[in-house]
Formats: C-alpha cells, sequence, structure tokens
C-alpha cells in the first residue's frame, strides 16, 4: 500500500514538473535560449496568485493575476534581456548567464517584497481523503493530473494543427522558413515564450496550496526543469512530457529504498547518466553537439 | 622624536588610568545584516540593558561596553568577525548565537582563551566546544527529556515517529528520543531524516501513516518545520504532533495546521519575586516598551554574568582575562540571574526548567513545567 | 581595522585562487563548469582530514588536497568530452547537487552540515600560521604561483591547443590534437588548483561545513569569472575582489535597513550579470566582445 501510495504522490509531482518542464523545453527547443529564469516565472506566478488571493479577490482574479505576471514577465525577459542579448552574437552561456542574474535578481525581490518566509494558500483542496484503504489522495492531485493533460493537449492541437504551431516548430530548425511563411521569427519567439510562460502557471498555483511557497523555490523548479527536458530529449516536448511524470515517480519512489535527502542526488545520478549515456534523451532527435 | 614621546605619554597615561578604573568591551557576534538580522535586534536589546544595568550599578571600577559585529549568522562572516575581536579589540569574553556561527568560531575562543557564550543556538553539541565554551541556554535535548515523558506517560502516546533535519541540531535529537523512550516505556516506530533544502513532505508523510504513529515529533527549523507541519496534516497524518522551542515562532504558531501541537522552551517566570527578575522585567518594558521573550533573558544573563564574574577578580585584585573568567566562574559555582540562582554543568552548560505547552489559537498555553537536577 | 583589512585581503586571495582556476576551464577551453566548489570543497575536507589524522604540515596537506580534487575530477572530464554547450552545464550542475549530498551525508569524512573543527593552521616547516597578517602572505604567494602557473600554461602549446579546441573541435581534431587528453588535463588541472584554495581556507577559516561548497558558491565563482572578463588575466581577480568587497561597501549606504543588505547585494550582482551580459559580454577587463 505504501508503494501505491507513494505512486500517487509521485504521478502528482510528477504532472506538475511535466508542465514546467514542457515550458522549458518548448521555449528552449524552438528559439535556443537557455532561459534558466524560468524558475523566476514560476515564483512570480505562485506569488501574485498569493497576492491576489489573499488580498481576498478570490480564485479567478487570483489566477489572471498569476497569468499576467508571468506572461509580462516572459515577455520582458524575452525584450528586454534575450533579444538584445543575441544582437551581438549571443552565445548560448551569454543568454546563460544573463537569464541566471535575472533569476537572482527576482528571488532577491520577492523575498523583499512578500518576505523571506514560507507563505502558503489556505484552502481545503489541499486535505487528503481516504479513498481505499490506507490510500490519501487531496482533490489538487486530481487537479494537477488534469491540469496537466488539458495544457498539454491544447499544446499538442496548437502545434498540430495550426498555421503559427507550425510555424513555431520550424522556427529552431529554419528561421528562414519561417520567414518564407510571412511571419517575422521574433514574433514567433515571443509567442513562445508567452506559451511556455502560461504552462508553469498551473503548477506554481497548485505548488503555492500543496508544498507552499519561498522565494527560492523557483530555483528547484529550473533544476527539474532542466534535469527533465535534457532526459526527454531537448526539444522534444513529448519526450519532456514523459521524463517529467518519471522523475517525479523517481522522487516519491526512491523514498521506498533510500532515506529522503537522497532523493535529490536520485534526480540528479539519472539526468548525469542520460547525458553520459544517451544524450539526445528519451525520444530525443538529433545527438548533443 | 615628537611622536615617539607623544606615544609614551599616551601610554602611560593609559597605565595610570587603568591602575584605578579599569573599562572592558565585551564581544559580540550577531546577525545585523541579512535574513536573521531580525534576531540580532533580540539579542541585542538583552545585552544592552545588563550593561546599562551593570554601569549604573558600578559593577566594576570603570565601565562595560560590547562590541557588535555582524555574523550574517553564518560561519564565514563570523569568523572574520571573530578574528577581528580576539586581535583587534583584544576582548576576553564574546556573545555568540547560531549553533554553526557558535560552532565556527569555538576553535579560535579555546586558543586565545577567549570565553565564548551562547545564549540562542540549542543543537546540543554546543555543550562540547571546550572549556572557553559556555551554554546559558538550555539545549534541545533537555526539551526532549521533557516532552517525551509527558506525552508517553500523561497522554499515552508510545508509539513516537520522529522527522528531523539531518544535521548536527536533528541528529542529536534522534539520538536523545532513541535514549529516552526506551525509559519511559514508549517506542520510536519510525525516524525520517530530511536534507535541510528539502520542501516536499507527501512521501515522508505515507511512510509515516504506515507507521502507525502515536505522536510525531518534528525537529527542524525555519521555513521546513511549518512546511512538515503543514504537509503531514495535509496528506493523512492525525496523529498528536510535537516539537521543541524552535517551534515557538510566529510563523509556525499561526499556522491553522499547528492547532493542538505541544511545543517545549525554557521556563522564565517573569512574575518571579527574585529582585534580579523583577529589574530586568521592568527595565526591559521601560526601556523597549514590549514584554521581554526568553532569548532577551539569556544575553541579558549571559552579559550580566561577565559583570558578576569582573567584579569578584576586580575584588581579588585579579586581571580579567578569559582564563581568569574561567577560573572564576568554576570556583564561584552558582549565580543570581534572571529567573533565580543558576548553577553550570560540567560541560559548561546551565540547567533550566523546561515548560510543556500546547498551542491552541495561535498562541502557546503551558501545561506543565519539568525541572532538572 | 588593520586585521579586518587582512581578512579581506586573505579571502580575495583564495577567492581569487577559485575564480582563476575556473577561468581556465571557462576562458581558455569552454567549459562551462558550474561545480567548481566541488573540488573547493573537496580540497579543504581533505586537507581538513590529513591535518587532523596524518600530518599538519602544509607541504602534505595541500598535495594530498590537490591530488583527492584531480581524482574526483576526471568524473567531471567524461561529461565534457563527450558533450558541450547546455548539456555540459546540465552535467556540472547534476554534479554539484550529487556532490552536496554526498559532503552532507558522508559525515565520517565530512561531519556532514555540523562540519570539521579545529581543523590545524597553515603550518610551514612547524611554524604556525593563523595571524591575519601572517597568513595575507601565505594566501598572497600561492595566489601568485597559481597565476604563474595558469599563465604558463596559457602561453605554452598546450594553451594553444586548448583555444584550437575551444574555437573548433573537429578543426583541432583534424590537425590531429589529441582532443580528449587535452580536455581532460585541462579539467584536471583546473580542479587541482581549487583544491589549494580549498586546503588554504579550511587551515584560515578551522572550521569548514557544505554550506560553503553549495551550488551558491560555484555561481559566485562562476559570477567573478564572468564580471570579471572570462578568458583575461585580471579579469577574475578584478571579479573576486569586486564581489568580496560589495557586501561592506553596500553595508555603508547606512539609509538601508540592515535586513535588507544580504538581498540587495544578491540583486545588485544578478542584474550586474545581466547588464554585462547584454553591454559588456567580455566583462569589466575583456576587450573582446564574449567568447
Amino acid at each position: 500500500m505504501l508503494a501505491l501510495q507513494l505512486a500517487v504522490t509521485g504521478l502528482q509531482t510528477g504532472a506538475l514538473y511535466a508542465l514546467t518542464a514542457v515550458g522549458f523545453s518548448l521555449i528552449f527547443g524552438s528559439t535556443r535560449i537557455f532561459h534558466f529564469a524560468h524558475g523566476a516565472t514560476f515564483a512570480i506566478a505562485a506569488y501574485f496568485f498569493y497576492f491576489v488571493f489573499q488580498a481576498g479577490f478570490g480564485t479567478v482574479p487570483a489566477i489572471l493575476g498569476a497569468s499576467a505576471g508571468a506572461i509580462a514577465f516572459g515577455l520582458l525577459i524575452y525584450w528586454l534581456v534575450y533579444v538584445p542579448v543575441q544582437r551581438h552574437e549571443g552565445s548560448f552561456f551569454t543568454v546563460f548567464v544573463a537569464s541566471f542574474g535575472v533569476g537572482i535578481a527576482v528571488q532577491n525581490l520577492l523575498g523583499m517584497v512578500f518576505g523571506r518566509g514560507f507563505v502558503t494558500v489556505n484552502t481545503s483542496l489541499s486535505r487528503s481523503s481516504e479513498i481505499l484503504p490506507g490510500l490519501y489522495v487531496a482533490p489538487l492531485a486530481w487537479v494537477a493530473i488534469a491540469c496537466a493533460i488539458v495544457f498539454l493537449g491544447a499544446l499538442h492541437l496548437f502545434l498540430r494543427h495550426t498555421h503559427t504551431g507550425m510555424a513555431l516548430r520550424a522556427l529552431s530548425d529554419n528561421p528562414e522558413l519561417v520567414r518564407i511563411f510571412g511571419l517575422s521569427p521574433q514574433r514567433i519567439s515571443a509567442i513562445v515564450f508567452v506559451i511556455g510562460s502560461v504552462l508553469v502557471v498551473p503548477a506554481a498555483i497548485i505548488t503555492s496550496a500543496t508544498t507552499g511557497l519561498n522565494p527560492a523555490i523557483g530555483h528547484h523548479v529550473m533544476l527539474i526543469s532542466l534535469a527533465a527536458s535534457i532526459v526527454g530529449g531537448i526539444g522534444s516536448v513529448y519526450g519532456t512530457l514523459l521524463a517529467g511524470l518519471i522523475l517525479g515517480l523517481a522522487e516519491s519512489m526512491a523514498l521506498l529504498f533510500v532515506a529522503s535527502q537522497w532523493t535529490e542526488a536520485v534526480t540528479f545520478a539519472i539526468l548525469f547518466a542520460f547525458i553520459l549515456i544517451r544524450p539526445s534523451g528519451l525520444l530525443g532527435r538529433a545527438t548533443a553537439h | 622624536m615628537l611622536a615617539k614621546s607623544k606615544i609614551i605619554l599616551t601610554a602611560s597615561i593609559l597605565a595610570a588610568t587603568t591602575a584605578s578604573a579599569e573599562d572592558y568591551t565585551v564581544g559580540a557576534l550577531f546577525p545585523l545584516s541579512g535574513a536573521n538580522a531580525i534576531y540580532g535586534e533580540i539579542f541585542m536589546a538583552g545585552a544592552d540593558l545588563a550593561v546599562e544595568h551593570i554601569n549604573a550599578d558600578g559593577m566594576v571600577s570603570g565601565t562595560v561596553s560590547i562590541a557588535y559585529e555582524d555574523s550574517q549568522a553564518l560561519p564565514q562572516p563570523a569568523m572574520v568577525g571573530m578574528t577581528k575581536l580576539v586581535n583587534v579589540t583584544g576582548v576576553p569574553y564574546t556573545l555568540s548565537a547560531f549553533t554553526g556561527v557558535s560552532k565556527a568560531i569555538s576553535t579560535l575562543g579555546q586558543r586565545n582563551q577567549v570565553v565564548v557564550v551562547n545564549g540562542g543556538g540549542v543543537g546540543p553539541d554546543l555543550a562540547e566546544l571546550g572549556e572557553y565554551f559556555w551554554n546559558v541556554i538550555p539545549l534541545a535535548n533537555l526539551e526532549v527529556r521533557a516532552l517525551v515523558p509527558y506525552a508517553v506517560s500523561e497522554l499515552a502516546l508510545p508509539n513516537v515517529a520522529l522527522v528531523y533535519v539531518d544535521d548536527p541540531l536533528g541528529q542529536a535529537m534522534e539520538a536523545e528520543l532513541e535514549a529516552v523512550l526506551p525509559e519511559v516505556g514508549g517506542e520510536l516506530v519510525g525516524s525520517y531524516s530530511v536534507p535541510t533544502t528539502a520542501q516536499q513532505f507527501s512521501g515522508i508523510a505515507a511512510q509515516i501513516r504506515s507507521s502507525d504513529a502515536d505522536l510525531v515529533y518534528i525537529a527542524s527549523y525555519g521555513n521546513q518545520q511549518v512546511q512538515i507541519v503543514k504537509q503531514l496534516r495535509d496528506n493523512g497524518v492525525d496523529a498528536q504532533f510535537a516539537s521543541y522551542s524552535g517551534y515557538t515562532v510566529n510563523d509556525a504558531l499561526e499556522l491553522p495546521e499547528s492547532e493542538g501541537m505541544l511545543v517545549t522552551s525554557q521556563s522564565v517566570d517573569f512574575g518571579s519575586d527574585n529582585p534580579m527578575t523583577q529589574r530586568f522585567v521592568e527595565g526591559f518594558r521601560e526601556k523597549y516598551d514590549q514584554e521581554p521573550t526568553a532569548y532577551n533573558v539569556n544575553y541579558y544573563n549571559a552579559t550580566m554574568l561577565f559583570g558578576i564574574l569582573a567584579e569578584a577578580l576586580e575584588a581579588d585584585g585579579t586581571e580579567v582575562t578569559g582564563e581568569t573568567l574561567l577560573a572564576k566562574r568554576r570556583e564561584m559555582e552558582s549565580f543570581d540571574l534572571v529567573g533565580g540562582t543558576v548553577s553550570f554543568q560540567d560541560n559548561g552548560t546551565l540547567l533550566f526548567p523546561i515548560e510543556v505547552k500546547r498551542i491552541e489559537g495561535g498562541a502557546t498555553t503551558t501545561i506543565s513545567s519539568v525541572s532538572f537536577e | 581595522m588593520e586585521a579586518y583589512i587582512f581578512n579581506l585581503l586573505n579571502l580575495i586571495a583564495i577567492y581569487g585562487i577559485l575564480a582563476v582556476s575556473l577561468n581556465f576551464i571557462i576562458g581558455y577551453a569552454g567549459i562551462y563548469s558550474l561545480a567548481h566548489a566541488v573540488f573547493f570543497g573537496l580540497g579543504a575536507y581533505t586537507s581538513a582530514w590529513v591535518g587532523l589524522n596524518v600530518t599538519p604540515s602544509t607541504f602534505v596537506t595541500i598535495p594530498a588536497a590537490m591530488l583527492v580534487a584531480a581524482i574526483v575530477s576526471l568524473v567531471l572530464a567524461l561529461p565534457a568530452l563527450r558533450v558541450r554547450g547546455e548539456y555540459f552545464v546540465a552535467a556540472s550542475l547534476g554534479l554539484q547537487v550529487i556532490a552536496v549530498t554526498v559532503f552532507s551525508e558522508w559525515k565520517s569524512f565530512t561531519g556532514g552540515i555540523g562540519g570539521v573543527l579545529a581543523i590545524p593552521p597553515v603550518n610551514l616547516f612547524g611554524a604556525e600560521i593563523y595571524q591575519p597578517r601572517e597568513f595575507a602572505i601565505v594566501s598572497v604567494i600561492a595566489l601568485l604561483i597559481v597565476i604563474a602557473i595558469t599563465l604558463a600554461l596559457v602561453r605554452s602549446s598546450f594553451g594553444r591547443n586548448l583555444r584550437a579546441i575551444r574555437d573548433s573541435e573537429s578543426a583541432a581534431a583534424s590537425f590531429g590534437k589529441n582532443v580528449p587528453l587535452i580536455k581532460t588535463v585541462a579539467v584536471v588541472i583546473s580542479a587541482a588548483l581549487a583544491a589549494v584554495a580549498g586546503a588554504l581556507y579550511a587551515s584560515f577559516i578551522s572550521f569548514i561545513n557544505v554550506e560553503s561548497f553549495m551550488l551558491d558558491t560555484s555561481v559566485l565563482l562562476m559570477a567573478m569569472v564572468i564580471i570579471g572578463g572570462t578568458g583575461t588575466f585580471l579579469g577574475p581577480l578584478v571579479g573576486a575582489a569586486l564581489l568580496l568587497i560589495l557586501p561592506s561597501a553596500i553595508s555603508y549606504l547606512s539609509f538601508l535597513p540592515q535586513t535588507e543588505i544580504g538581498a540587495l547585494q544578491q540583486i545588485i550582482y544578478g542584474l550586474g550579470m545581466t547588464l554585462l551580459m547584454i553591454f559588456r559580454p567580455g566583462g569589466i577587463v575583456g576587450r573582446r566582445s564574449g567568447t
């Protein structure tokens, strides 16, 4: 029963990991921008939700506030940081350092504004109930899984069946092709940032009610997203989704064999092994360069 | 030549004044900036009040003052500050706080015969940092010894699960629980360590549920302890919760999930008619316009202890150094401080009574008090 | 005041060694490691262990620290041979996270979070050196030696090969260069030099715990190299000095609440990194734009 419980818990965590990681993977896969501040987007969305919700405006305005915060941050960092950095050459490392710097600044700004302590959104939805003898599941677990299905399903439809979606997929391989379609690569990139940023919102909101928030939360989210993107195969949305679920399950199920302080090491040992043995990831096409 | 004679002149003036009145500087390594700076202010409030009282009473021939250095509650800045206090300011006695900081600077204290006094950290291994390291705060192992017998015998909760942070504090708590539980007829049915940075505890909750514990003891601090309590409750753990004095902070007390938890803390009877206690409580209210806490008391006591020892040394005509302060403390044995007459154990740690409390509506209510000999 | 300045000087020298050795692989070999704190830590733990259990002589503790770091660095060299760019950054991040877990859990060697206490001071021919002023001589000389070693390497044929690999691995290979060997040697040298800093740090502070060797430290070191200027001789030193003096400089701004100083310092160096990448990707000292 313990194993089943841990599997269910792992699935919930994995669904959230998948949502955030797919956002990162989509951005990185199509624009080649190593968006390390993706964790900051997560933290901003979560704190915006918390702020609006605590102020008493209710859930829907809070979700809108979180989405607006995430989208605004995604677009701002794209226009104000990545575009200027890429204007002169922009090796991956330059982009990475710029992004990392923004992440540090955001984390500390959030700490100054909202306090460095732990905050949490109080809702009865995070309370588990016993659905089978010894198996406890919180309503938010279903919400997490439903969000993952809805958002990633919508993403799938968008990528496969819309003009913009197809142009987006072409962006990384051949920006010229995008121009031939009559679209501007910069415009497409901006759209990618909006989509990638929106994908973290459900995970950020659910996390604010389940594990709670602190300003450093983006850090962990980013490390997991990075690990899932690489294990899944950079640029492969489906691989990342699968990897997110696997990492969530591995983190939870590892408790059957090791003490909890080793679970993070398990995640990163998986990552390290993939980079050594199969850098292209689970479903990646091209090998690493 | 002129400059040189000037130096000799000042030196002789200094020598002349020291013969009649000696001014003393005591060091203090508190977090004055960074996330823990709030603690620094609390500690300073107690220490500053003691300095006022020592000087007002003329306990020593000259005056006592405190040289504050910023530790940021981190080992490295603390070492920089301690080096300055030892080598430049030349203090014989230093106040310290936080387990990591205290451990880091204890080597320098021992090497240079400077007394280091802790009134904030409760890691039980602070009792083992050498003869120049003293604690004026009861360490967390005493708190376990107060709470566990109460929970097992009075509340009939024999099966205990422990969630502890994997650091010296948590490890010592685990060792203490393993030692105490069999003595009182309880059993440690599960023991789960978490890294200091962990935020996800739903998996641990599942493990605790399957351990059938009646009492879950949580030994962590800061944000983490609050997250542990909330997530355990969220994930269907309905056993009685318990923790130590680290949990008696507002963040934790205000959490709805904390309702009904047992906690322990150092017992200070502010209503006592002991004159030292009354003067402290009145002086504190007057100076800061708020009620004192145990931390204020500890640093008041730590500073007052220096005053008492220096006064006694001056009466003997002995120079005040770290070495003589240590010898004097051993000679005097017991001291009148806030909270009553107290004495040091051989390992340089003060014994205080411990209170067992219950969290009700965001505050604590005392339900039992335990004294130690 | 004097001891304070010498203290700062010691820290700048120690972090200077770390920044110079990190710059050696970032700036000249194109190996962007976010795991440098691992080798700093290995050096510190090893020298502390040797100092406490074998002999306090610095002529033994430092070589032992270098040896252990050099051997473990082969684990970092492996992904460096397989992948480049983002993948290597991710691999080094993974190594850093795993190392922190090992540092926290291998308590017989590292003391976990509790750390290692009473580490013996630098011991040269039986003379103990722990006063900041005397120690500054030792640390600055160590820094100069490390700079001399890296400069000599960079200017040798080895250094030319490194830069050739950085600019184009396939071209270097087609010229008959033994690319895997050259990259491995670069990583090993960098790790061994970082271990020197670790050994000095442990004996100077006399207390170490895992908190000094976490990802934050790796990031700080990377920031020192980037802000100073990658692939330059003075850059890492300027970066190290700047980021270590910054906290004390900010604390002079008395209108700020004391509790916000730490956060403000982080914001300044975070935004500093971003702005430099936008306007001057070569760093403060760097003349070229980017690497």
